[in-house]
């Protein structure tokens, strides 16, 4: 053991830091622009199946709470347009570095500040959809008995959308300084 | 119901198109303005810009939702036809179960 350990070079004192810090930077970005899109996806497909089903189920009997309780589908929707949005900017921020500057200080950050970008966006928005799912289906279902009781809950889903959009800024904020080394 | 569905597809549209167009027109300098920016303040701005575009869709939609008048509450009609043509046939089904339960008893 204390040969492999000094065999380990540069910089690392153990060689699971070291194989970490061999993962390209490259690989950590597309990952993050993969699960940012792809869990958002996932998010508002689960929300809009869900409150979807109950609208369609409760319009049966009650066809005029289509058109408002739409709204819950929009905001589910709106959940996978934030991970778009932000799969957009971070594939904007990939720049090619020269491959001595592959595995520099700042190569790594930027690798890392987009992969945490995109799972911050992904998995807000996944809860997001979620959360916004579930409410919008309670919502279809007391609209259609109780007119009244929507602009109240409606009040409830925009908290609710509000998850998505912390989980935005914050991704937005932290692939804004993905920086790569210049030469 | 078209007409509400109409609305939401346009809606929808909008949606997807408003942060898509902000975002191209900053990334290829088609917007005034963005050729200025350094690459973290054009970060910042694009994708703000982007979230509140889709946010004053959303508002948009749900004050022409809120305007629609739901008051009228109209069932379909299929199911008011079935609904009647049952409460019709039912009396006549209890008074022929009753006589039956009485013999079994």
């Amino acid at each position: 053991m204390p040969a492999s350990s000094s065999a380990a070079m540069v910089g690392a004192s153990s060689t699971w830091s070291r194989a970490l810090m061999q993962i390209s930077p490259y690989t950590f970005s597309a990952l993050g622009i993969a699960i940012g899109i792809g869990v958002s996806a996932l998010g508002a497909a689960w929300g809009i199946l869900i409150t979807g089903s109950s609208l369609i189920g409760a319009a049966v009997k009650a066809p005029r709470i289509t058109s408002k309780n739409l709204i819950s589908v929009i905001f589910c929707e709106a959940v996978a347009i934030y991970g778009v949005i932000v799969a957009i900017i971070l594939q904007t921020k990939l720049e090619s570095v020269p491959p001595s500057q592959l595995y520099a200080p700042e190569s790594l950050r930027a690798g890392y500040a987009i992969f945490a970008s995109g799972i911050v966006v992904g998995f807000a928005n996944l809860a997001c959809g979620l959360c916004v799912g579930i409410i919008g289906s309670s919502c279809a279902l007391s609209d259609a008995q109780n007119s009244s009781l929507f602009v109240k809950i409606l009040v409830i889903e925009i908290f609710g959308s509000a998850l998505g959009l912390f989980g935005v800024i914050v991704g937005i904020i932290m692939s804004a300084q993905a920086t790569w080394p210049s030469k | 119901m078209s007409s509400v569905v109409k609305k939401f597809f346009i809606a929808s549209m909008f949606m997807w198109a408003a942060p898509v167009a902000i975002l191209y027109g900053f990334n290829h300098n088609i917007l005034p303005g963005s050729t200025h920016l350094d690459s973290y303040s054009l970060t910042l701005l694009s994708g703000f810009l982007a979230v509140i575009s889709v946010n004053i869709v959303i508002a948009i939609y749900i004050c022409m939702a809120m305007k629609e008048p739901s008051d009228k509450h109209e069932p379909d009609p299929a199911f008011l036809a079935s609904a009647k043509a049952s409460l019709r046939q039912k009396p006549n089904e209890a008074e022929d179960s009753s006589p039956t339960r009485e013999k079994e008893e």
